[in-house]
């Protein structure tokens, strides 16, 4: 589909990344990627910024915007705000049409979403009430063991062995770890038992909605193989390899609801 | 800088005077004068929070102005610390209550009976001028206190840390050992230990599993039923009679038919006549106790029910319930989702389970009343096993003609929370309506990540 001179833009402000994709003619046009801090419309607009910079485009060039994320509510510059599932739901259908359940991992939860050809929401399931399966765990982990965040994945490949992790509370798993690293066993191997024990509760949340297939993997956690490869073995399923950075898909999502949004409102024919 | 307050518009002050009076349990009226003046004088003075223009929190209910009994009932909503500390000024007594019952007897014994919502809110109305933000935080530091009075695995909507602070003229604790309420033990284990143990405590004591087919089990707790009547006397120094509870039986059967009548009217009309909160408000007046007063219950009930009826037939729409709303149906105890912010999202609440149950719950007033009352307590259809009370919940998501189901049950609801899931899978299983389960975290601290789930659970649908 062509959308000449028309521009939409999604801006996903989470709980550690804020993120802006803007859609030119049906296509990825520019996007933008920032570190949120507390304040949340901050946060979105620097976002959105980057991203209208990169494009070498004004805000007032934008058709329509729509706000997604846990910052949705406080977003003045977005036309319209759409929760974050919606939009992993139809971020993923844009870009892969054949994927019917996601599994997104963000910075304070992770979720199971079904969807259906259509990119709408058949069933979800969140988990929200603990820290495991998320960015923030995964980057106390990273702490423990003084790595990158963006290595903690390769190093849990390359493990000869899995160390079983019990719990996944962050506060009694950082203990945990720091008796097991006392104990000697090897951090690749820890940190692979902490993989696998994220996936297998995240497993968890999948009793509850289903897989069908394809299977994608969005939001931040999934630039982590280590946890691909875990999420892999616990659901018995191999995950459709992203076209994009996978942190952005809520915010491609959020841009194309804008179009959608546009269009039913008759800014765009 | 001050909070924007909703003013009632002075263009439909002259309708709702033609309204009616409320009459009260000790025989006084306020006349609708009295109530708009409230409503725009004193009232927003007194609680601002009350009248906040609030994206985020605050309710819509009761801002519907062309509806007058939904601004009676905010009226009594507002009023209630005051009159219930007037009722104690002048002697009554007041019970705080839990677990499923109906508040028959305590009509009868001439007592009030608070659920834990209500003794919250007669302690929120004590303090004046606070705006949303001021009060939320009031309202959870008192939670931190019931963290510490009871347990931090309570619900905590018990209101005994009141109690036991003394902020609160409460005469008799008498919670239903139901099973439904996880919450009753905390809390009676706090009281026993608490500094304010002095405070009487009766556990009302119910069948395991109910039985209400087994003539025992029902001569039980008809004995239960008694020996609470009887403790209520001790407090007051009266006798009632079995004649009194029939009449109560009689007044709150009144109160229910009325409550049913109006909710399957709203259910009957294309278009919804309220808004979520405003059917709330009115549909629950037919337990008469949400207000602390009976009869003023009853009268708005009245007048509501004509109304509703109107407004039916002219198929006139809710104040901001948008077009072709979702309409969602909500189950789980003492809590429900805001109605306002999910209204704004395009759904509309259109039923309840916990306390319709018992609305929709008529006693046999042939006969031994204690027995009737026990009997019907026993068969409440919320407080049946999993299979008997999704088979009720299914008919009742039937009639209301929901869209979704969401079952919401608070942190430390632990019953609710345990069978959560087989109840939802019933329903979707003998429905195919799409469901879904939340757990509101510490009492809405994180109002935000709920109405995230509500939201995309309502964009799904
Ligand atoms: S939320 Fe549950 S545990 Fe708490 S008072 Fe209500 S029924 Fe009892």
């Amino acid at each position: 589909m062509t959308i000449s001179g028309n521009y939409f833009a999604g801006v996903d402000v989470g709980s550690l990344a804020a993120k802006s994709v803007i859609l030119k003619d049906g296509e990825i046009f520019a996007t933008g990627l920032v570190q949120s801090g507390v304040n949340s419309v901050e946060s979105g607009l620097n976002a959105l910024n980057l991203a209208l910079e990169t494009a070498g485009l004004k805000k007032e060039d934008l058709t329509y915007i729509v706000g997604t994320g846990y910052g949705r509510v406080s977003a003045p510059y977005a036309n319209k705000a759409v929760t974050e599932i919606t939009c992993h739901a139809k971020g993923t259908n844009y870009l892969h049409p054949t994927v019917r359940t996601i599994i997104d991992m963000g910075g304070q939860d992770c979720k199971a979403i079904r969807i259906d050809p259509d990119g709408a929401v058949v069933d979800f399931a969140m988990n929200d009430k603990c820290a495991a399966g998320t960015g923030r765990f995964l980057e106390v982990m990273a702490g423990v063991f003084k790595v990158k965040l963006e290595d903690l994945g390769s190093i849990a490949l390359s493990a000869t062995d899995t160390v079983p992790m019990s719990s996944t509370c962050t506060v009694f798993a950082e203990s945990e770890t720091i008796s097991l690293v006392a104990r000697g066993e090897k951090p690749e191997n820890i940190l692979n038992g902490i993989h696998h024990s994220i996936a297998n509760r995240i497993a968890g949340l999948f009793s509850r909605v289903g897989i069908e297939s394809d299977v994608f993997f969005s939001g931040g956690v999934a630039k982590n193989s280590g946890m691909k490869t875990a999420i892999e073995q616990a659901l018995k399923v191999s995950i459709v390899k992203p076209e994009i950075d996978p942190q952005l898909i809520g915010a491609l999502g959020a841009a194309v609801i804008a179009r959608n949004f546009a269009k039913k409102e008759g800014l765009w024919v | 800088m001050g909070k924007q307050l909703f003013r009632y518009s002075e263009a439909n002050k002259e309708g709702f005077l033609d309204s009616d009076n409320i009459t009260f349990n000790d025989g006084s009226i306020v006349t609708p004068e009295e109530i708009w003046h409230y409503l725009t004088v004193e009232g927003p003075v007194k609680y601002p929070s009350a009248f906040e223009v609030n994206l985020y929190q605050g309710n819509r209910g009761s801002r519907d102005e062309t509806l007058p009994t939904s601004l009676k009932t905010r009226y009594l909503g507002l009023t209630f610390s005051a009159r219930m500390e007037k009722a104690k000024d002048n002697g009554k007594s007041i019970a705080f209550i839990q677990g499923g019952q109906a508040v028959d007897p305590y009509t009868a014994a001439d007592t009030i009976a608070l659920r834990p919502g209500l003794v919250n809110q007669w302690n929120n109305g004590l303090e004046y001028g606070n705006d949303i933000n001021k009060e939320n935080l009031r309202r959870k530091k008192s939670k931190e206190k019931a963290f510490h009075d009871m347990s931090f695995e309570a619900c905590q909507t018990g209101g005994y840390e009141h109690v036991q602070a003394g902020n609160l003229r409460i005469d008799v604790i008498a919670p239903y050992t139901v099973l439904r309420c996880s919450d009753v033990s905390y809390g009676v284990e706090a009281h026993r230990h608490g500094p304010n143990k002095d405070v009487k405590l009766l556990n009302v004591d119910f069948p395991l599993r109910n039985q209400a087919d087994k003539p025992w089990a029902i001569e039980y707790f008809a004995g239960n039923l008694r020996r609470l009547v009887h403790t209520l006397d001790e407090v007051t120094g009266r006798k009632t009679t079995e004649d009194d509870l029939l009449k109560a039986i009689k007044l709150h059967n009144e109160g229910r038919r009325l409550g049913t009548e109006l909710a399957e009217l709203w259910w009957s009309a294309d278009i919804p006549p309220t808004n979520s909160d405003d059917r709330a408000s009115l549909v629950s007046l037919g337990n008469l106790e949400t207000h602390g007063d009976v009869q003023a219950s009853l009268s708005v009930l009245k007048e509501a029910r004509k109304f509703i009826a109107e407004r039916v037939k002219n198929g006139v729409k809710g104040h901001a319930v948008t077009d072709n709303p979702k309409r969602l149906f909500i189950l789980g105890s003492c809590v429900g989702i805001n109605g306002s912010r999910s209204e704004d999202a395009g759904a509309i609440v259109v039923g309840r389970d916990d306390q319709w149950s018992h609305c929709s719950s008529l006693v046999e007033e042939e006969g031994d009343p204690y027995y009737n009352l026990a009997k019907t307590t026993l068969e409440y259809p919320y407080e049946q096993g999993i299979e008997k009370r999704a088979q009720w919940t299914i008919e009742q998501i039937r009639k209301s003609r929901a869209d979704g189901v969401i079952f919401i049950h608070n942190w430390g609801c632990n019953t609710q929370a345990a069978i959560s899931r087989p109840i939802v899978d019933i329903i979707k299983r003998e429905t195919g309506i799409p469901t879904y389960i939340h757990e509101r975290d510490l009492h809405g601290l994180r109002d935000e990540q709920e109405q995230n789930r509500v939201n995309a659970f309502i964009e799904m649908l």
